[in-house]
């Protein structure tokens, strides 16, 4: 817990410590050296094999995990709770679309994309999407239309992502030229959601089918509302419990990449990358134990971390 | 069995496709960035161009990218039909059968993975050589994680019913951590413990060998580290479901009944639990096979193996793209195998499985 408060608080506060040295900046009359404190500016911790300080990466890379790996977790873990729970909340024929709305998204596609006959048809479409709208308006009965199969959307979404590992993914999207911190981020999200939405979706399929579940619905409230603040609580509860460790596997996977010098400019701070230098140095033990310590720390209080919220939850 | 059948075939077709999709999206993808792929190898022939006039410098350069694009088939269109916006206006192409993405998947379905477009060599040789490294890799860590895991199983699910206790628990304890930790830092740590020179210098550290005279026996010894590390960073997943199905199945009706009968607690476990506790391990195992081959990227570029997991990060690297469409190929066929398998392996170890009519 304390180690957590530490990373989270060094990776906010980086500029403003008062650090001898500056990131990325070799020190080239120190290079690859083990710790000392003899000179006047010391490296606490030593130097890499370009002259960096450690103590300075590692700060710099408790940034990099503050600003890239906990955002990614976050938003992976709210996209996957809301995907997976509604793909759960109304399988494949739960979510009837109007007719109208229907017409008009094809309306609207046609318009976007430019195919044949742009002008004519698009104005058809929504013509015939007004006109159901107004015929659907005029007599109230059982709501009609085509039932939206979101059920099956996500299970191939999900087999998509699924048949290659998550590794050799982000690998393949981080071929292209280096990425920036948001893309990052996107990139992260777009591997990790699946782990997320999968749990919500089996919990969910379990949730539906509840007594109070029910009882909201027979309440005549509207079932987006029931979805949303009954179902949906339920059946994120254990995400709680998975968050952290999800959280730990995208810290491990960013520093991977990092490692294998894939996707972020060379000079960027980070756990992995420090370890990356130690190939050039084999016997730099400061570097082993510094970051890959820093790194092994944070993972293991993120287990820590989940196993409480477990027995909590 | 036709009913199992049925759903084996969908199975697999459905990954399949999934292959298929996720390999075309990499290739459709990356062909969109070819610009950069003709840079790259206009670097080498840049060397050529300064003994010509500065003036014709320029028309050189323009007709050497048009000869590359040229000999890798980038000069078609991308796919059968393209959007052009001109002016305001767009209007949608059709080009028929002539573009790269069709050539690509003819080629494919004939067994040719394409050129490289860092030299402009055939990839095909290249992964075959970059295979003979990785498949002894991955099978036997397949191997040991397989043996590893049923060892460490059993010895955990032994004991004491009520709560582990002793070195148990911190067996326990230990998987529980390995299991968080990142391949690449178990590797790093593995080399540097049992190959350097100022610790335990027993192992040799780099796996590959530029010479084929040498023994098999030090051959062999090179692959322990690689192996161990993948082997390390699998088995505490399967071991630890291992584990707590076997003792789930421990506090069931039939083994107390089998324990009623005096049958002592080694033999319970061996005969009557581990069968039935085997299923979740098979469902683990198909996911196996793919991790290994993405661990194989890490420990091969750690160790220095010339496998396909270092030649994908040196293509991811170097933005040599249909190297890195290759690597998706050959890990979504590792996967497809993995899948088949896992389900023949089911079929096998749960006659309820087949009996279905």
């Amino acid at each position: 817990m304390g180690w957590l408060l530490l990373v989270l608080s060094a990776g906010l506060l980086a500029p403003w410590l008062p650090l001898a040295f500056l990131p990325a900046v070799p020190d080239l009359q120190h290079v690859a050296e083990a710790p000392s404190w003899a000179a006047s500016p010391a490296h606490w911790l030593g130097t890499d094999t370009q002259g960096r300080d450690v103590l300075t990466e590692l700060v710099y890379g408790a940034r990099q995990v503050v600003s890239s790996s906990l955002p990614a977790a976050l938003l992976a873990t709210l996209v996957g709770a809301l995907a997976g729970g509604a793909a759960g909340f109304w399988g494949n024929k739960g979510l009837r679309l109007p007719w109208a709305v229907w017409l008009a998204g094809v309306a609207v596609g046609w318009w976007a994309l430019a195919l044949p006959g742009r002008w004519p048809c698009s104005l058809a479409l929504a013509g015939g999407a007004g006109l159901a709208w107004w015929r659907r308006r005029s007599r109230t009965a059982k709501p009609t239309g085509w039932p939206l199969p979101l059920d099956a959307m996500f299970q191939s979404a999900l087999t998509l992502l699924s048949a290659v590992p998550r590794l050799v993914l982000v690998l393949v999207f981080a071929a292209g030229p280096a990425l920036g911190t948001p893309q990052l981020v996107v990139l992260l999200v777009l591997v990790a959601w699946p782990e997320a939405a999968s749990q919500v979706r089996t919990q969910m399929l379990r949730v539906r089918e509840l007594p109070f579940v029910e009882a909201a619905r027979a309440a005549g409230l509207p079932t987006w509302r029931v979805w949303y603040r009954h179902a949906l609580p339920h059946a994120c509860r254990p995400l709680l419990a998975t968050a952290p460790l999800s959280l730990a596997g995208l810290i491990g996977l960013e520093s991977t990449l990092a490692f294998l010098g894939v996707g972020r400019p060379p000079d960027v701070p980070s756990w992995g990358n420090l370890l990356g230098t130690l190939q050039q140095e084999p016997g730099a033990w400061w570097l082993l134990a510094s970051a890959g310590g820093a790194l092994v720390l944070t993972l293991l209080a993120l287990q820590q971390l989940a196993q409480q919220f477990g027995q909590r939850a | 069995m036709r009913l199992l059948g049925r759903w084996l075939a969908a199975q697999v077709g459905r990954a399949f496709l999934a292959a298929w999709a996720i390999a075309s999206l990499v290739f459709l993808l990356s062909r969109l960035d070819a610009a950069k792929a003709t840079d790259l190898l206009l670097g080498e022939t840049d060397n050529l161009g300064t003994a010509v006039l500065r003036a014709d410098a320029d028309t050189i350069q323009h007709q050497a990218r048009q000869a590359i694009e040229q000999r890798l088939g980038l000069a078609e269109p991308l796919f059968y039909t393209t959007r052009t916006q001109q002016a305001g206006t767009v209007s949608w192409h059709w080009h028929g059968l002539h573009n790269q993405y069709h050539r690509w998947l003819v080629g494919l379905l004939h067994g040719h993975l394409g050129l490289s477009f860092r030299d402009g060599q055939p990839i095909g040789p290249r992964w075959r050589a970059a295979l003979a490294y990785t498949i002894p890799l991955t099978f036997l860590a397949l191997l040991g994680a397989i043996v590893g895991a049923l060892l460490v199983g059993l010895v955990l699910a032994d004991g004491p019913q009520a709560a582990l206790s002793g070195w148990r628990a911190g067996l326990h304890t230990l998987l529980t951590g390995l299991q968080g930790l990142p391949l690449f830092a178990l590797a790093l740590g593995l080399l540097f413990a049992f190959a350097n020179p100022d610790m335990l210098n027993i192992l040799p550290a780099y796996a590959g060998s530029p010479d084929d005279e040498e023994l098999w026996g030090q051959r062999a010894l090179r692959l322990v580290l690689p192996v161990l590390a993948l082997v390390l960073a699998v088995l505490p997943e399967l071991a630890l479901l291992l584990a707590h199905t076997l003792r789930h199945e421990l506090s069931t009706g039939y083994a107390t009944t089998a324990r009623a009968k005096g049958l002592s607690n080694g033999k319970l476990l061996r005969r009557h639990a581990l069968p039935n506790a085997i299923l979740p391990l098979l469902t683990a195992l198909a996911g196996l096979l793919p991790a290994l081959v993405a661990g194989a990227v890490v420990v091969e570029t750690i160790f220095a193996l010339p496998g396909t997991g270092r030649l994908l990060a040196e293509a991811v690297a170097m933005h040599d793209y249909p190297v890195v469409v290759a690597g998706v190929l050959f890990t979504a066929l590792a996967r497809l195998l993995a899948l088949a398998l896992a389900d023949a392996l089911y079929a096998w170890a749960d006659p309820r499985i087949r009996l279905v009519p």
